[in-house]
Parts: structure tokens; C-alpha cells; sequence
């Protein structure tokens, strides 16, 4: 089976290298979690249809999931929606922000109204410079209130969500050269510029 | 002393497996956990009044229950979480082991709010030591007296002389591993330190360019077998749970021997309550939560060892008639003086590949600016280690510093070439940085915990200091960018030790001024923090509490 790599400007620093080759040295409990992430996702039980636009162009968005339509794509949405849909969050709140479940349908409610009061239209609707504009205004009002909810935890707790779903995934892994589960082999060729055969040195070291 | 320092690696076999009895009753086999042992566990009932129940199975609950087992008395463990299995419970990956954590609900507030729920929480038998990067420090001498000192924090009701036997004693029992340790009271190891992976061997250049002198270790994972357990495979997955057991957790170093020698460990079963007689003089057991039911264990004597936020939340939360403002609480301590690190992490980009992601997270330390510096514009000081975020870890790095989309993911596939050192900054003792009752209440019903924190002017120019140091260091082995964020590290406080009760909740052997029959046995006693990971002091603080209730109770169990 080809590798896959996520949809948007990847794969090129480690052309040939799949995590997923190395699966048979996993240890069978490990395996399973990362194959439910290759799985079908449950059906949306949190986000309503509404809020499911707006947060899957979000998620494109924030994790320049950008490319065509046809190319592979980290399923985010359904990803955080199911750990909102289960209550898997760190349990913890801001004072002045509500618990992560509501925190996240405010701040879709208010980028949507946001596009509306801007460019008459839905947050979805927007063309992705449009949208990267808005996203970028609540990154920029840190330190300030927006839609009555502090802007820099809003932003914390979107980047949260989304950074934590897309590289749990081995589609992830396999564009960053990061091998994954390493139960029970482990490594013996420790240290800087030393590798273990499975994994592929950078073919692109470009600093960012 | 060079005897001494021979012995920890000649002892004889047999004190050695007497001493570790935990390791040798693990399975021989491709298992983790011995199940009989469980099967086995002996089991008292509500009505039995045991000698002790303790609240929490962690790094203070297993020790206190493992020592007074040994000695005899009737022990109940009651822990909230699972009894964990590495085999089936726990997975080589970092997005799928969030179970590891408490995530109850709880509120964070004051102008520094500090995130919980993640790496500064634990559930389940062990705690947060199953997830902990082992990392074992010593508290310094200095740390017992920076009121007299500094001027700064608090002195502790002990000294450092008194705890010494302890860490001794633990650092044998998990055991730790590292060089022969400069700092502080200068002291070896009983294990050789572990090889060095490339985040490791970075920090050991720079320190080296910069003339700071670097140590590797010390950390609780055994060098080669021993035991049962195996060596250490170099997996890098420390903080997910060790489902190799070449990391100390309580479940595997303390459990298994209180097991063995008679203490019921009760999961799944959450104390609401610690009771007292009508008149608040003595407690007499605990109120908890067990399939929905509600329980009462009658018990001689009672332990909390619940941690930092828990622990003040169940005293505040067992108000009663003698205690109107929370169990223990006549001189408004509890809750009080909660702490948490400074934890900068600050990473580098090198051209050569420096994959982090192999060999324990922490392997590397500098503790050579720990303490005051009358040079520096601030009291107190910092160590410095290595990190080595995973990738799910490393991209929260990257956009706290505000990357996201395209740059995010350039970022990202930069992986291999960063490198990550942190810093434990010790912040100060400030009693309003407290841990009180909110008005939102958990499924069980009871009201959550808030915790306010503040940082000090103090505080602030110990971070920064911290921050200036680990960017030279990755400078001076060569990186060609580095990013600095701010975070926290571990929890104490909320329940600290002092001479006397206005000054205490707890004294230097662990016990409540207010309710003799009460102890607190974790974290939440230390009334300042340094710039050590805290679980060895914990654990020594707790051993040294149990010696003292053992010897008052004319039962043995004594010092080597």
C-alpha cells in the first residue's frame, strides 16, 4: 500500500518513509489505537450542522489542510468532535471561559457571525482569504475580549484541539519523519545524526 | 565514603532483593503485572476498622501503604482511578494516553492560571509516577531554609540532615540511575547513568562551549535488569506509562510488596469525606463513592495523599461542625501556599538531525544555578534539563509562539532537527496562590476546586534568567534558531508543614496539629519547592513519616 501524507504542501522531506511499514513491530494494544485513527470516524455527535461548517474550514484552516478535494485529509473535525462528544477534555476551565464543549460552539457562533457582519455571508461561504483574515484578526486581539470571551484562550483552545488530533495521526507522522510506537523494540542508535534503518534520513533539511 | 559509595553497587544480593522485594514479585514471563497478586489481595470489609485508610495510591499513598503493610498494620488504599495494567492499559503513543490523567472538572484563576488535568495530575494506582519522566533529584540544603537564608518562602520544620537517610533509601528502591551528582550534598547513584540521546548529547555540547558543568541523570529507571524488570528499551515514551517497567512507578516499586504483605488497594472507589467523631478530635474514617454507592471505611488512624489540589479540596470539602471552614482549617492553611515550577522551554534548530524523540525525555541537568545568586536580581533559581517534547507536544509548542497553517506545518516537518531543554524555576510560596471550593459541583456532586494562581516580580526575573541561559546553551551547540515559550511544571503546597499550627497544617512527621489521628502524605506538605522534580522528596518525606508512626507504635521496620 502507497504511503499517504496529508492534504496541503507535505510529504517532501521524507519521501518514502511510512510509519505504518513498521506496524508489524507494535505491540498489539498500541496498534490498535493508531489503526482506529485509519478507521471510519463515528458519525458528528456534537458539532450541529452549523457549527460543522464553520469548524471544518477552521481545522483547513489551522492546519493548512488546504489541497484539492481528492487529496487525503486528517479527519479533524470528526476527531475533536468525538473527544467533545465524550467529554475527553483536560477537565479543567478558565474562570472567565465556560468548559471546552461550550467554549468551542461560542467561538464557531461568533467567527460565523463575524463573516456575516463583515461579508453578509457564513464563515464557510468565505473565500480561504477571507476567512484566514478573520482567523487572523482573534489571533491578533490577544489580550482582548472578543465576542465576550478572551481572544488568546480562545485561540489556545482552538490551536489545542487541533495540533493534538493531527499529529496523532500517522498520516502525520509519515510527513515529519517520526517513526510512531516504538513498543517493544525501542532504539539502539541513539544520538545526533544516528538512525536506525527504519528511519529515513531528511532529503529536504531546509530550516522553516 | 568510598566504601559507602561501593556498596551501593557490591551490596549483597539478598539485601538488595529484601530491600526491592517489588521488582522480584513481578511476572517472570512476557507479562507486566502478576494478577494473582490481586486476585489474592486481601479485602476488608466497611465495617472492619483498619488500622490506617490512606486517600490516594501515588507516590505518597503507595510508599505509606507499602511501609506500614511491612509492618504489620491493616492498611486500606483507596484510590480513585484503575489498577492499572501496562500490558493492555497503556500504549506506546502520545494522543492515546490522555487516561492517564485526572481530568475532573476544575477552574483555573488569578493572573497566571496554571493548566491542570495533564502531566501536573495522575490517576490510578501510581499516580502521576506512572506518566512521571522519573526524574529524581534531591531537594538541596538549602531548600529546607530559605526564610533564614533568603529571606524568601519558608523554612521547613526539618532539615536536610534528617531527610538524607531517605533519599538514600528511595533513590535505592526505585532505583535511580545518573553520575555521580555535584550539587547540592554531593552524592552517587546505586545505577550507572543511561546512554545519552541526541537532545541529551546537544545540551551536554553547549553546557560544555559555555563552561557550565552538566550532569546525566539522575533518573529512576534501572540500568539493565533487575528483578523482573527489564532494561530500559530506549523508546522515549516515559511520560505514556513505562509498558516496559524499566521506569520506577509506585505501581511497580511499592505496590506489589504491600500487596504481598496484606494491604487492600481499592480502586475505583472516590473518597467525598474524611470523618471525625462529633466533636472533630479524631477521625474516624472515610465517606467514598464506589459504583455509585456510597461507603463508609471505619479506620484507626486516616493518611490524605490525594496531592496538591485534591487534598486541600476533600479537607475543605469535609467541613464540619468543629470545622466550619474545612477539616484542619482553624488557622486558614489549607488550600494555601500552592506552588508550581516555572517551566520555560526553550528549543533549537540544528542542521544535523537530532531526533528527541529516542531515549528518556530527561536525560541531561544542570542544578548549577539553583541557588541564590547574590549577583542576580532575584532570590532562588533554576535547573536546567532537557526535554524532548513528542510531536503532539511539539506543535503546542510551536503555535503557542503563534505559528499556525503553512508556517505550523513547515515547522512541524522541521521535527527531527529541534532540540528542547526546560527549566524548573523555583517560584515562591504566596498564600494567596490558593486552592479553594468553587461554586460548579462534579457528577458526584461536590464542589470543584479553583485554583488561583499569581506570579511575584521575583518569579518573573527567575523565568526570564532561566530563559536567557537555556537560549545560550543551545546557541553555544550550535543552533541557528531557537523559540522560547512559558509553561508550569509539578504542584506542591496546599497543605504544608510547619513548627507549629500557625504556621502548618501538618508537621515534620506528617501529622495535622488539629486532628492527631490525620495525616497528609504527599506533595501538598512542602512548604517551598525548589528547583527538583518533586517525587523523591515526596516519597522521602513519606518514608520518614512511616519510620516515625512505626517506631511510636513500637513496631520496626528501620533505616539500613
Amino acid at each position: 500500500m502507497a504511503r499517504t501524507v496529508p492534504s496541503g504542501d507535505s510529504g517532501h522531506r521524507f519521501p518514502d518513509f511510512d510509519a505504518l511499514d513498521q506496524a508489524r513491530a507494535w505491540d498489539p494494544v498500541t496498534s490498535a489505537v493508531v489503526f482506529d485513527r485509519l478507521a471510519l470516524q463515528p458519525d458528528l455527535r456534537f458539532f450541529g450542522p452549523a457549527e460543522e461548517a464553520v469548524a471544518s474550514a477552521l481545522f483547513d484552516l489551522l492546519l493548512a489542510q488546504e489541497g484539492p478535494p481528492e487529496q487525503p485529509r486528517v479527519p479533524v473535525l470528526q476527531m475533536v468532535d468525538s473527544r467533545l462528544a465524550e467529554g475527553q477534555t483536560d477537565g479543567w476551565h478558565y474562570q472567565d471561559m465556560p468548559e471546552d464543549g461550550e467554549a468551542w460552539r461560542r467561538s464557531l457562533h461568533a467567527l460565523d457571525q463575524d463573516a456575516r457582519e463583515r461579508h453578509g455571508t457564513c464563515f464557510a461561504e468565505l473565500t480561504a482569504d477571507r476567512q484566514r483574515a478573520l482567523v487572523q484578526r482573534v489571533q491578533d486581539l490577544s489580550g482582548e475580549r472578543w465576542h465576550d470571551l478572551p481572544a488568546d484562550r480562545v485561540w489556545s483552545l482552538w490551536t489545542r484541539y487541533a495540533c493534538t488530533a493531527f499529529y496523532a495521526h500517522p498520516w502525520a507522522w509519515n510527513e515529519i519523519g517520526f517513526p510512531g510506537p516504538a513498543y517493544p523494540r525501542g532504539y539502539l542508535r541513539l544520538g545526533v545524526g544516528v538512525r536506525e534503518r527504519w528511519e529515513h534520513p531528511d532529503r529536504a533539511p531546509e530550516a522553516p | 565514603m568510598i566504601g559507602k559509595y561501593l556498596r551501593l553497587t557490591a551490596g549483597s544480593q539478598q539485601a538488595i532483593r529484601d530491600r526491592n522485594a517489588s521488582a522480584w514479585l513481578l511476572p517472570e514471563d512476557d507479562r507486566r503485572f502478576d494478577h494473582g497478586l490481586l486476585e489474592r489481595m486481601r479485602r476488608y470489609r466497611d465495617e472492619d476498622e483498619v488500622d490506617i485508610a490512606i486517600v490516594g495510591c501515588g507516590a505518597g499513598g503507595a510508599v505509606l501503604a507499602q511501609r506500614l503493610a511491612h509492618a504489620g498494620w491493616s492498611v486500606v488504599c483507596l484510590e480513585a482511578g484503575p489498577f492499572w495494567d501496562p500490558d493492555t492499559h497503556w500504549v506506546s503513543d502520545e494522543g492515546g494516553s490522555h487516561h492517564l490523567y485526572w481530568t475532573e472538572p476544575r477552574v483555573i484563576s488569578g493572573s497566571d492560571p496554571v493548566p491542570l488535568g495533564s502531566n501536573n495530575s495522575g490517576r490510578g494506582v501510581g499516580g502521576s509516577t506512572v506518566h512521571f519522566a522519573g526524574y529524581a533529584p534531591r531537594f538541596h540544603p538549602s531548600d529546607f531554609r530559605t526564610r533564614s537564608l533568603d529571606g524568601v518562602g519558608a523554612d521547613w520544620p526539618l532539615d536536610y540532615r534528617e531527610l538524607r537517610p531517605y533519599f538514600e533509601r528511595i533513590e535505592e528502591e526505585l532505583p535511580v540511575a545518573g553520575q555521580f551528582w555535584p550539587w547540592g550534598d554531593p552524592h552517587p547513584y546505586p545505577h550507572a547513568p543511561h546512554p545519552v540521546g541526541g537532545n541529551g548529547e546537544v545540551f551536554l555540547r553547549g553546557a560544555a562551549a559555555l563552561g557550565i558543568p552538566a550532569r546525566v541523570g539522575p533518573v529512576a529507571i534501572t540500568n539493565g535488569r533487575f528483578g523482573n524488570r527489564p532494561h530500559c528499551v530506549y523508546r522515549g515514551f516515559c511520560l505514556q506509562g513505562c509498558k516496559v517497567n524499566a521506569k520506577a512507578s509506585t505501581l511497580i516499586t511499592h505496590v506489589p510488596d504491600a500487596l504481598a504483605h496484606g494491604a487492600e488497594i481499592r480502586t475505583e472507589a472516590m473518597v467525598t469525606a474524611v470523618e471525625t467523631d462529633p466533636e472533630g478530635r479524631r477521625a474516624t474514617g472515610v465517606r467514598y463513592l464506589r459504583n455509585g454507592r456510597e461507603h463508609r471505611q471505619r479506620a484507626r488512624m486516616v493518611a490524605v495523599a490525594g496531592y496538591a489540589i485534591e487534598t486541600p479540596r476533600l479537607l475543605l470539602n469535609s467541613a464540619n461542625r468543629r470545622f466550619p471552614q474545612g477539616l484542619c482549617n482553624d488557622h486558614d492553611l489549607v488550600g494555601r501556599y500552592v506552588m508550581v515550577q516555572g517551566a520555560p522551554q526553550t528549543s533549537g534548530r540544528f542542521a544535523e538531525e537530532v531526533r528527541a524523540y529516542k531515549a528518556p525525555p530527561p536525560e541531561v541537568t544542570t542544578e548549577e544555578f539553583y541557588e541564590t545568586d547574590p549577583a542576580r536580581p532575584y532570590r532562588r533559581g533554576f535547573a536546567v534539563q532537557n526535554v524532548a517534547p513528542l510531536p503532539i507536544t511539539w506543535a503546542e509548542h510551536i503555535a503557542a509562539q503563534g505559528h499556525w497553517g503553512h508556517d505550523l506545518r513547515r515547522y512541524l516537518q522541521d521535527y527531527v532537527h529541534w532540540a528542547t531543554l526546560g527549566a524548573l524555576c523555583e517560584l515562591l510560596p504566596q498564600a494567596d496562590n490558593r486552592v479553594t471550593l468553587a461554586a460548579e459541583r462534579d457528577r458526584y456532586g461536590l464542589p470543584v476546586a479553583e485554583f488561583s494562581y499569581s506570579q511575584c516580580d521575583n518569579d518573573r526575573a527567575v523565568i526570564k534568567a532561566a530563559r536567557t541561559v537555556m537560549e545560550d546553551i543551545l546557541c553555544a551547540a550550535g543552533a541557528t534558531e531557537v523559540l522560547t515559550i512559558g509553561r508550569y511544571a509539578h504542584l506542591v503546597g496546599g497543605c504544608r508543614m510547619g513548627a507549629d499550627p500557625q504556621s502548618g497544617v501538618v508537621d515534620a512527621d506528617l501529622r495535622s496539629f488539629a486532628i492527631p489521628n490525620l495525616l497528609v502524605t504527599d506533595g501538598s506538605v512542602l512548604p517551598t519547592q525548589g528547583s527538583a522534580n518533586p517525587a523523591l522528596t515526596i516519597m522521602a518525606l513519606v518514608d520518614r513519616a512511616a519510620q516515625r508512626l512505626i517506631s511510636r507504635t513500637g513496631r520496626s521496620w528501620s533505616v539500613a
